[in-house]
């Protein structure tokens, strides 16, 4: 890992102007033909670290490092940020509507999207467009490249931001709830496409609360809790086996969906911290019940074994 | 058990202008008994909030009839309704539409105590507010303090103010994280336990349906095509469709069948003969001209199929 990664977050920290810290020390990779899934409760700073990679975030200070492709992002000017968006990097989000503009045909604005960065005619780009559109599963895609964006339904706008995501054969892609909208069959669909881009090479990141999208979906999982990683490592390992306290109530949380049905599901205490009051030990002490008095130094993130680490003192050395 | 509620042959049709019919419910006939829940399921458009709604006399169905309690409450007047309603009660998934952001929280759960006339009014509220699991010092606050999972149990504590025989919850934990999620889906289990209060539940996730249901509804294109024992419809599917459903969820051990062809079928414009015929795997030629009609299939199951998956 380290220096051949594709991405490489070291120690993200983000701040407010007022001071306030909202990421604290972020650290993850991601490989080429790899896919990081990111988990964790809603506010833990996912899209937070996501927009960071993206350089979206003016008004937030971002310190620690980004390094991709061996450039680091941090502090990087905003004309090479916009370079690398789309051709390097590209995002795609929850509500495709966001993506796209309502008054415009989703063709032409894939194709503009790729007369940006190449230097293709009209023609030639809706050529593109269409063969993109086709090989993300839009039945018709020469009449669906000219519907507008309400015309078309959730999974096929969803598909329709991929192929504009992919336009440029991004190295990377960051997917950030892609599915969370949308019904289990189109989602899917939509997860057998990602598993294709990563075939294909690209590495991907995709944030989203839902296990089994990431069993399904990620080679490699981080999971977050209240702007820091708790623990990461090879999706099998970290979900057959949970070593963070946060992750294994996590997990536990989930009704099953087949075997015996419990009573009761096995719920966490309390709630996260808000970044005001997050506690200066492990962010996690306050809900876990496996507390003591060391957890009052925050754990750094340690390597367990090959490719695991966990940021809890029950696996101190 | 006895019945609560019962629906025969619910319609509810949409005009959506120039002459066009959009058939969000049709032909519907189910019953909910005491003390139950059942959920309903399927994918977005296929029905199940016009359902709900339909059920509690939110909208008034096209045709067709609901019978709560024995009596026939579809049709009535919003004002011969109201005592009806009392005993019906929604929850809905936006937590936050449901209090007034300038009241404090007791003062809204008060409210329809007060224009029922409830005595006592101050003892309800703290009771409420131990049996969704809040402080009862939460009273004096406003609904922004609050947590998405506090909010969702306000809301539930909203929805139980008059004492209801029956809640119709829709999505009522899919805006919520998965930690919070849980502690809200054994809440449910509370309360029906402890008031025997009937539910339905509204929801695309089936883990939590299994959690949280007695009894399943798998509804398509406005219809219901498989119901029955919850654990049983899940853990051994009759109609192709929920085994489509169930195949979709992504889960650690096995990798993605090939997702269901398609996308589901206008419901301006449904299909002939089975509805689900133009994305099943199994379909043969008579799907496409006969309709099936919902059979007993096994012990307390009915399926709409030709070729059961299960017999
Ligand atoms: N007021 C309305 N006017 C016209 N069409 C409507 C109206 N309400 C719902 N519909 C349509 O009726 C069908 C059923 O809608 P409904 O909201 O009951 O679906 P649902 O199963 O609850 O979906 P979701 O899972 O997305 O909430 C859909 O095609 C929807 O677009
Ligand atoms: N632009 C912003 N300004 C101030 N606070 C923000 C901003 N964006 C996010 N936050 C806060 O940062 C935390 C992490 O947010 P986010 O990354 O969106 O979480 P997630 O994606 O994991 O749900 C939350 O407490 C959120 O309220
Ligand atoms: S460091 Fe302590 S409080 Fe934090 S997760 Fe580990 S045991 Fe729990
Ligand atoms: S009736 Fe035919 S098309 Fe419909 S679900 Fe059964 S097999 Fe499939
Ligand atoms: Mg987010
Ligand atoms: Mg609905």
């Amino acid at each position: 890992m380290g220096a051949d990664s594709l991405l490489d977050i070291q120690n993200l920290k983000l701040d407010l102007p007022d001071g306030r810290r909202l990421l604290e020390g972020v650290s993850f990779q991601v490989q080429a033909g790899e896919a990081l899934g990111v988990v964790g409760e809603s506010g833990s700073g996912k899209s937070l670290t996501a927009m960071s990679v993206m350089g979206l975030l003016p008004g937030l200070r971002a310190s620690g490092q980004i390094v991709f492709a061996g450039q680091d992002l941090v502090g990087l000017p905003d004309k090479s940020m916009r370079k690398l968006r789309g051709a390097g990097i590209a995002m795609i989000f929850q509500d495709p509507m966001t993506a796209f503009l309502p008054v415009r045909s989703i063709g032409a604005q894939i194709d503009e999207q790729i007369r940006l960065h190449q230097p293709l005619s009209r023609r030639e780009a809706r050529a593109r467009t269409v063969q993109l559109l086709g090989r993300m599963g839009v039945p018709d895609p020469v009449m669906a490249a000219k519907r507008y964006p309400h015309q078309l339904s959730g999974g096929l706008r969803q598909r329709a931001m991929i192929a504009m995501a992919l336009s440029c054969s991004p190295d990377l892609l960051i997917a950030d709830e892609p599915t969370t909208a949308l019904d289990v069959t189109v989602q899917a669909q939509i997860l057998t496409l990602l598993r294709e881009i990563r075939d294909e090479g690209a590495g991907v990141m995709l944030i989203t609360h839902d296990m089994g999208v990431v069993a399904q979906a990620c080679t490699h999982v981080a999971v977050m809790y209240s702007g820091l990683v708790v623990e990461r490592g090879p999706v099998r390992d970290v979900l057959d086996r949970p070593l963070h306290p946060y992750t294994q109530a996590l997990l536990a949380a989930i009704p099953p969906l087949e075997g015996p049905r419990p009573e009761r599901l096995p719920t966490i205490p309390g709630q996260p911290p808000t970044p005001e009051n997050r506690p200066s030990g492990c962010v996690f002490a306050p809900r876990c019940s496996f507390v003591r008095p060391d957890c009052a130094v925050r754990p750094a993130l340690i390597e367990t074994e090959e490719g695991r680490r966990v940021a809890c003192v029950l696996y101190a050395a | 058990m006895s019945v609560l509620l019962e629906a025969r042959r619910l319609e509810k049709q949409y005009r959506l202008g120039g002459g066009r019919v959009l058939h969000a419910v049709s032909d519907v006939s189910l019953q909910v008994h005491r003390g139950e829940a059942l959920a309903l399921v399927g994918e977005s458009g296929c029905g199940k909030s016009s359902l709900g709604r339909t059920l509690i006399g939110l909208t008034h169905p096209t045709s067709g009839e609901v019978l709560f309690d024995g009596q026939r409450i579809s049709g009535l007047s919003d004002r011969a309704l109201r005592p009806w309603r009392a005993r019906m009660q929604m929850v809905f998934q936006d937590s936050s539409a449901a209090f007034n952001p300038r009241r404090t929280v007791g003062e809204s759960l008060a409210e329809p105590l007060r224009i029922h006339g409830r005595k006592n009014i101050r003892a309800r509220v703290d009771d409420l507010l131990d049996q969704v699991g809040l402080a009862r010092s939460v009273a004096d606050r406003y609904p922004h303090e609050f947590s998405g999972g506090q909010r969702q149990r306000l809301n539930i504590a909203r929805a139980l103010v008059l004492g209801p025989d029956l809640l119709v919850a829709d999505e009522p934990v899919s805006a919520l994280d998965v930690s919070v999620q849980a502690q809200i889906v054994n809440l449910f289990r509370d309360l029906r336990a402890s008031l025997g209060v009937a539910c339905v539940f509204i929801s695309h996730d089936l883990s939590v349906v299994r959690q949280m249901a007695d009894r399943i509804a798998v509804m398509y294109l406005g219809s219901i095509v498989e119901e029955g024992d919850g654990l049983e419809v899940l853990d051994r599917p009759a109609h192709p469709y929920t085994k489509a459903l169930l195949d979709a969820v992504p889960r650690p051990d096995r990798p993605l069948p090939p997702p269901l062809k398609g996308d589901v079928p206008s419901p301006v414009n449904p299909p002939s003969g089975c509805r689900f015929h133009t994305r099943c795997p199994i379909a043969q030629p008579k799907c496409a001209t006969d309709r099936p009609s919902l059979q007993p299939c096994g012990t307390g199951r009915r399926v709409a199929c030709h070729y059961p998956l299960v017999a």
